[in-house]
């Protein structure tokens, strides 16, 4: 198991740089300069060239390329040209809400996506299990904006049931000690601020995790039905236990195992489902901050945002492979 | 006959590339799902290639005076599926879509499917470029595909050649690793040992034993690669960074640019939206029926 | 049996939740009556006046900030705000100021001449990254000249001298030339008066320029202690969130009606309607032309109009061939359909435009030449001036933009492509993101012989529109005219209004026949979306309205 994770990690190292490399030369690449932007059409040639004037973009790429892991290992990520403000600052202030959300689009994904796809598995063939795959293809079938238009234009602004926008209904008085909403209000005994947070997570929840619901809820049957007709679980019922103990003992146990690869890997497309989703409700997290930059061109935002949301999920995935190897005996001891 | 002359006609009987695609299509025809898919793919393919002599109207044909009221005018006799924010005809703009998302998703696919088969094999069959090849996938896979596409897009300036270009380059690692992982799989497989053992010279043993399976799955991952690129590019329009030319008739560009008309004409958003998912939904569906009729662990068992 | 009684727990589980989320949805419609939820598409970028060009935070330091003499509401008439009378010198270089007694900054600390100098002097002294213009744009473009300025911004080439104070009530401001819109500058925001004490305090100097040339703040006033004189002060800020101000209960003027505004950032348009449609926002800016009739519609909400002041126009770059010949330019005008455009994009929230500037500045001219479309001519201009029809034309526009006096540049351009097409041209076309790409270029005079832009005005007087156009020679008009530079320059330093706008009218009705160096096609009113119980909110033609006339009904 040692061995196992000493590789694993290792490997992270070529990862990172790899991922600095690439980000650092893409910035460089980019077109056009930031600080023009700000002027809109108020630039004149002479504004222009005076802002020109104040880049050192001169030295060697190597020498940009050192001096930017430098400030990259203090932790310093450069400045927004939009806010102004440190980006590792605006990182820190926007991530909670995106774990928020993320977390609960996961939550969502998995609490309807596995019962779905076991239920569809046991009724094989028979009306709710094709229904369920028709759901499932309709969730990865439709872009994930389009889906939290609708669901806003229904829920929020038709039938007024959820709010449409933020996190938080700004005329609820709440302290926030961890950033996390629905946590805060808990912390804090805010009950009415802690439920306010959850109406306002479930429409983008729900758009956000659509993807991830359908693929879980395919992967859950796909793995029931396999395991349904193995052997092992053939004995048991043949030895005669009730079938719910065969589920809960044999099926269920060994069909998380294709089910949990499936999950560590949706990090990365919740995370930039997320840019899409955010946008669309105005939620203040990561994924506004990203497509206002995109909007902006603001530059320093681009880089630090992508690079972070890559370490994330590197960093998530080496995780799940590494639980993954706990879970499976044969990866461990196969050490490759 | 001695057991491994038996046992080699077995190996040829199951190894036989001819044998595998009638089977693979036998249950394919047999699989409702995979029945409808192959409809709607068909019906979306007829229409993109057929669209001139399908649309009523030129696609990009103005006529600002149907909208002088304000927008915009719904379906009527004129104009079947009604008139965009330019007093363009929808039904003309959605067929003529058909061609664009169909060019988005076979370009770029055919890109990372080119560059994926290529790396792939080379990955699987020669040892000492394998473990550098997939260094280099690992750290491409390591970005989110969908935010790789934003830099790539950005940081060749938004259109719809950058599009394809993004959405080919990070099917790449994708089709790379599949292609390895298959060929590798294949190489040590059970009955291309049993069939190297029996005399089957290797060339054979390339041709139908090997290619044939490790095609199935790049196949599969193809369809679905398909479903997404077209998804993608309408999460890349969206954002701004897709077909600059205002005029294109591209479903995505035409979801973006008509969402802020949702309360007032709803229709003009809802149309190219439920285009894209049905073609998608084609897609997958075949994708799918794809994947159940080449599984070789139902193979036999009908 | 067990399993329809367990089906029926699940469902009888749903509904209770569904009851509750639609019960919760209540409690927002009865919004305390006495707080204003505003959108706007951004987050400001630092509370400090001097620092900053965006249109949010204009719109929020407005609230708390005041300048020497203001605007009548929804007007661009001077009127008195910290200076109760002023007088100018005969040679117009020295203007003096009688303030209004008994007001203090939000800090405590009291409002007299010395501050007023004191915040003058702040702007003079700025060195460094201060000096930049994406830093202190406004202050760069109108006096332009530092004590410890270099090259085109050193001291002797500025407009600012010096700023006495006479006791503490009259302030004396000597500029090195006579400057016919002093007072109109002196209207916008940037040139407000704050606590001196406060940034002192609190760093509002401090900061440091980053590897992009940006200037980062680092000090706390800009960011949680900003101190101005109006009725409105800060109380928080959660950036991307939501930024609150509450009522100044020491103002010195009529108080605010309400008791708190709330401004919360969202960027994304359609959102921002449907947050105005389900009771989350009272109010937003930046309506777009295709959400007024939905808002129209709904019994809850209305729209207002904020005066026009902006223009939007067809650049002619006369340094591309053959667009010198004023018969060719003449051809582009009579060859673009305006009135169609205006029509069909504006949401009847457009007029076509046939100068540089909107009607309500003086210097207006009402009798200038004007083109209406007409193909035919425009095609025998062009074989008048001997050239071979179609003529190609590389015709720019701007992606993913939106601005107020053009909403959808898109549609703009493929309608005038298709008029000119018509005309005897043929269009080749273009287009660019906005920034920094599109600007760069049409500031360069790069984005082909005709392209697709506009102003909104900063302060009233002419000057800010046709001076900043035409004052000067500029690579995106591409000529040169003495003629137009001189008369422009006169006017600026003419100090005598009835003068002054006698010379714009000269200079308008000269522009629009004999120098045609482009094509004005819309002013436009832009448009706010309100619910209905909110009353008393007055726009103003530069955005720059105060928030305590607002009531809020019911």
């Amino acid at each position: 198991m040692l061995r196992f994770t000493v590789r694993r990690l290792l490997l992270l190292i070529p990862i990172l740089i790899g991922l600095s490399i690439l980000v650092f030369l893409w910035i460089r690449a980019l077109p056009g300069s930031p600080a023009e932007a700000l002027l809109g059409e108020r630039a004149t040639a002479e504004s222009i060239a005076q802002i020109r004037a104040q880049y050192g973009l001169d030295d060697p790429l190597y020498v940009q390329y050192w001096r930017y892991v430098q400030t990259l290992v203090e932790g310093d990520l450069g400045t927004s040209i939009s806010s102004r403000r440190p980006v590792s600052t605006e990182i820190r202030e926007r991530f909670p809400a995106t774990i928020e959300l993320t977390l609960a689009a996961g939550l969502f994904a998995l609490f309807f996506g596995i019962p779905l796809g076991f239920f569809a598995a046991k009724r094989y063939g028979g009306i709710f299990d094709n229904s369920s795959l028709v759901l499932s293809l309709i969730g990865v079938s439709i872009p994930i904006f389009f889906l939290g238009i609708i669901l806003k234009w229904i829920f929020a602004v038709r039938l007024g049931w959820l709010p449409s926008i933020g996190r938080q209904d700004v005329l609820i008085e709440a302290d926030h000690p961890t950033n996390f909403y629905v946590l805060d209000g808990i912390v804090t005994r805010n009950w009415e601020a802690a439920w306010d947070a959850v109406k306002h997570l479930i429409l983008p929840a729900i758009a956000l995790g659509s993807i991830p619901l359908a693929l879980i809820s395919r992967i859950t049957r796909a793995a029931v039905l396999d395991v349904q007709n193995e052997d092992y679980v053939r004995t048991a019922r043949a030895k005669g236990l009730p079938p719910r103990t065969v589920d809960s003992r044999h099926v269920f146990r060994n069909a998380m195992l294709p089910i949990s690869t499936v999950i560590g890997l949706q990090v990365g497309l919740l995370l930039s489902g997320a840019i899409l989703t955010e946008t669309v409700f105005a939620f203040p997290g990561i994924g506004t901050w990203i497509q206002a930059s995109i909007e902006n061109r603001d530059y320093p935002v681009l880089q630090g945002g992508i690079l972070f949301v890559a370490v994330i999920v590197v960093v998530v995935n080496i995780l799940v492979d590494l639980s993954y190897g706990l879970l499976n005996p044969r990866i461990r001891l196969a050490g490759r | 006959m001695s057991v491994a002359e038996i046992e080699a006609r077995e190996i040829q009987m199951e190894g036989g590339s001819g044998d595998l695609w009638s089977e693979a299509m036998y249950r394919l025809i047999r699989n409702p799902a995979a029945v409808v898919g192959a409809l709607i793919v068909a019906t979306f393919i007829a229409v993109a290639i057929f669209a001139p002599l399908l649309a009523p109207y030129d696609p990009r044909e103005q006529n600002l005076d149907l909208i002088a009221e304000g927008c915009c005018p719904g379906p009527s006799r004129d104009y079947p599926l009604g008139v965009d924010d330019l007093g363009r005809d929808e039904l003309s703009r959605i067929i003529y879509g058909a061609r664009f998302s169909l060019l988005i998703g076979i370009v770029s696919v055919s890109v990372g499917l080119t560059f994926g088969l290529l790396l792939g094999s080379i990955a699987g069959y020669f040892r000492p470029l394998d473990s550098p090849i997939m260094r280099v996938m690992d750290v491409m896979l390591a970005i989110p595909g969908f935010l790789m596409a934003i830099g790539i897009v950005a940081l060749l300036g938004p259109g719809l050649g950058s599009v394809m270009i993004a959405i080919g380059v990070i099917n790449v690692p994708i089709f790379t690793r599949l292609m390895r992982g298959s060929i590798i799989g294949q190489r040590d497989n059970d009955y291309v040992l049993a069939a190297r053992a029996v005399g089957v010279p290797g060339r054979r043993i390339l041709a139908s034993h090997i290619m044939p399976n490790a095609i199935s799955p790049v196949i599969v991952a193809g369809t679905l690669a398909l479903a997404t690129a077209i998804i993608d590019a309408a999460g890349l329009g969206f954002l701004g960074l897709g077909p600059q030319d205002p005029a294109t008739p591209e479903w995505g560009t035409m979801l973006t640019d008509t969402v802020r008309y949702l309360q007032s004409a709803p229709f003009l958003a809802i149309l190219p939206g439920v285009a894209i998912v049905i073609v998608v939904m084609g897609f997958n569906l075949i994708g799918d029926g794809l994947r159940e009729a080449l599984d070789p662990k139902l193979r036999g068992r009908a | 049996m067990r399993k329809l009684l367990r089906t029926g727990v699940a469902l009888v589980a749903l509904s209770l939740l569904v009851a509750a989320v639609a019960a919760g949805s209540a409690d927002r419609a009865a919004q305390a009556n006495d707080t204003l939820v505003f959108a706007g598409a951004a987050d400001p970028v630092v509370l400090d006046f001097a620092l900053i060009s965006d249109g949010e935070s204009f719109r929020v330091l407005y609230q708390m900030t005041e300048t020497l003499v203001g605007l009548k509401p929804g007007t661009t008439k001077i009127v008195p705000q910290l200076a109760t009378s002023w007088k100018k010198s005969a040679n117009g270089k020295t203007w003096t100021f009688n303030l209004r007694k008994n007001v203090r900054f939000h800090d405590g600390t009291p409002f007299n001449a010395a501050a007023v100098c004191a915040n003058f002097n702040r702007w003079y002294n700025f060195r460094g990254a201060l000096q930049s213009s994406s830093t202190s744009y406004y202050y760069n473009v109108v006096f332009a000249g530092f004590r410890y300025g270099k090259g085109s911004l050193a001291a002797k080439n500025g407009l600012y001298r010096s700023c006495q104070a006479k006791g503490s009530n009259v302030a004396v401001i000597q500029l090195r030339r006579a400057f016919g819109p002093f007072l109109g500058i002196l209207t916008i925001g940037p040139f407000s008066m704050q606590s001196p004490t406060a940034m002192k305090k609190y760093g509002a100097d401090k900061g440091r320029l980053t590897a992009d040339g940006v200037f980062q703040p680092l000090g706390t006033y800009g960011t949680a202690h900003p101190a101005g004189t109006g009725p409105f002060k800060f109380s928080s800020w959660k950036v991307g969130d939501n930024l609150e101000i509450v009522r100044n209960d020491d103002y010195w003027g009529k108080k605010a009606f309400l008791r708190r505004v709330i401004f919360r950032p969202i960027a994304d348009n359609a959102a921002r309607l449907q947050a105005l449609q389900t009771g989350e926002l009272d109010g937003y800016d930046l309506v777009e032309p295709q959400d007024i009739a939905t808002i129209k519609r709904n019994k809850d909400l209305k729209v207002l109009d904020r005066p026009a002041f902006n223009v939007a126009y067809v650049t002619i770059n006369q340094a591309v061939e053959p667009f010198d010949d004023l018969r060719v330019r003449q051809a582009v005008a009579y060859g673009l359909d305006r009135a169609r455009v205006v029509k069909s994009f504006y949401a009847g929230r457009g007029v076509v435009a046939h100068e540089f500037m909107p009607s309500s500045i003086p210097g207006y001219a009402t009798n200038v030449k004007k083109y209406a479309y007409n193909p035919a001519k425009s095609k025998a201009l062009l074989k008048a001036a001997g050239l071979t029809l179609p003529v190609e034309v590389e015709f720019w526009w701007p992606s993913d933009v939106s601005r107020p006096y053009m909403p959808n540049p898109k549609n703009n351009f493929q309608a005038f492509a298709a008029s000119l097409n018509k005309s005897g041209f043929k269009v080749v076309a273009k287009s660019a993101p906005w920034n920094p790409t599109y600007l760069g270029r049409q500031q360069a005079g790069t984005a082909g012989a005709l392209n697709l832009i506009g102003w909104t005005g900063d302060y009233a007087d002419a000057d800010n529109f046709i001076g900043t156009f035409f004052r000067t020679e500029q690579e995106a008009w591409g000529f040169n005219d003495p003629k137009i530079f001189d008369l422009l320059n006169k006017a600026l330093q003419e100090t005598d209004l009835e003068a002054r706008a006698a010379l714009y009218q000269q200079a308008n009705r000269y522009i629009m026949g004999t120098l045609l160096p482009g094509v004005p096609y819309a002013h436009t009113k832009p448009a706010l979306g309100f619910r209905r119980t909110i009353v008393g909110y007055v726009p103003s033609p530069t955005t720059s309205e105060s928030f305590a006339s607002i009531r809020k009904l019911g």
